[in-house]
């Protein structure tokens, strides 16, 4: 699981519990200016996870950490598909973020608000 | 970065108008656009950043590709009556039918962008309809001529339960009614 939140123009996510082990990484800070995008999308969890770089996959279990697929890097914290979003990056380190939030629609909603210019 | 788009921007677009118009924006998963488009969900993020950044693109075609012709066209139509028929048979119709509509009820009230886009729509309606009325066209930003108005807002109401009741409105009932309507108009000015 992992916690969302913005920041002074900046996208700050932490790894929750013990998921930071799993994934060797505990917090991701990203310009809103290199977020894309975020999605609803319970069905990234069937995607092929590519090349485990660092961290965790046990398949049913727990994805978590930074993966290479078709060439992009991709960080993974799910473990229950269901409350899986995907923030799209760009001009980063990763391409995207694969990741369980408590509430995926108030946390898209949330990232799609801090985009919008006020 | 650099690689060749392993598939058809437009094609793909047009596809997920097709699936937004016949599902909706909420009913509409990331699995069934993939499904639909037949395009890797990583190249669907990729290209488009999100199913937000897609479904405003899909939008943005329904409204270059049907709906902004269609009403500009209807803009020639020789009295209300003709007018009216046309737009109900025909605004925002097409492979994506309804779109625009669905969008106005469903994302427009919470999604500034979507807002922007339907207000272009149903604008291009009212500045048709006022045109064949032989109104002003109203200045940039102000509402339209009354009338105009209203004439649009029956174009959108006859399409929303044609949709509902799942046939077209009865071209006769839609000529019928346009016919006394415009004996109740004063006759537009010719044009040359």
């Amino acid at each position: 699981m992992a916690r969302v939140s913005v920041t002074d123009g900046t996208l700050v996510v932490e790894v929750e519990g013990i998921d930071k082990l799993w994934a060797l990484k505990s917090r991701l800070e990203i310009p809103l200016a290199n977020v894309r995008g975020a999605t609803i999308d319970p069905g990234m969890a069937h995607e092929s996870r590519g090349i485990k770089l660092l961290g965790t996959h046990m398949p049913g279990l727990i994805t978590a950490g930074t993966f290479r697929s078709h060439g992009d890097r991709v960080f993974w914290d799910v473990k229950n598909p269901a409350g899986a979003i995907v923030v799209e990056l760009a001009d980063e380190n990763y391409t995207r973020l694969i990741l369980e939030v408590a509430d995926p629609r108030a946390t898209v909603r949330l990232i799609e608000q801090a985009k919008r210019p006020a | 970065m650099g690689r060749p788009r392993a598939f058809d921007e437009d094609e793909a677009v047009q596809a997920a108008a097709g699936l937004f118009a016949a599902q909706g924006y909420e009913g509409t998963s990331v699995d069934d656009l993939v499904t639909g488009l037949g395009v890797h969900r990583g190249s669907l993020y990729k290209v488009f950043g999100s199913k937000r950044g897609l479904y405003l693109a899909a939008l943005r075609r329904h409204l270059d590709q049907e709906v902004l012709p269609v009403a500009a066209a209807l803009a020639a139509a020789p009295d209300p009556a003709v007018l009216l028929t046309r737009a109900v048979a025909a605004y925002d119709g097409g492979p994506a039918g309804g779109f625009l509509l669905l969008a106005a009820a469903e994302r427009a009230p919470v999604d500034p962008e979507v807002a922007a886009l339907v207000e272009e729509g149903l604008a291009a309606l009212d500045v048709a309809v006022a045109t064949v009325l032989g109104a002003e066209e109203p200045p940039p930003g102000e509402p339209a001529d009354g009338l105009a108005g209203i004439l649009g807002a029956t174009v959108l109401g006859l399409r929303l339960r044609a949709r509902a009741a799942g046939t077209p409105p009865p071209a006769e009932a839609v000529v019928a009614f346009a016919g006394r309507l415009a004996a109740t108009l004063p006759q537009p000015p010719r044009r040359a």
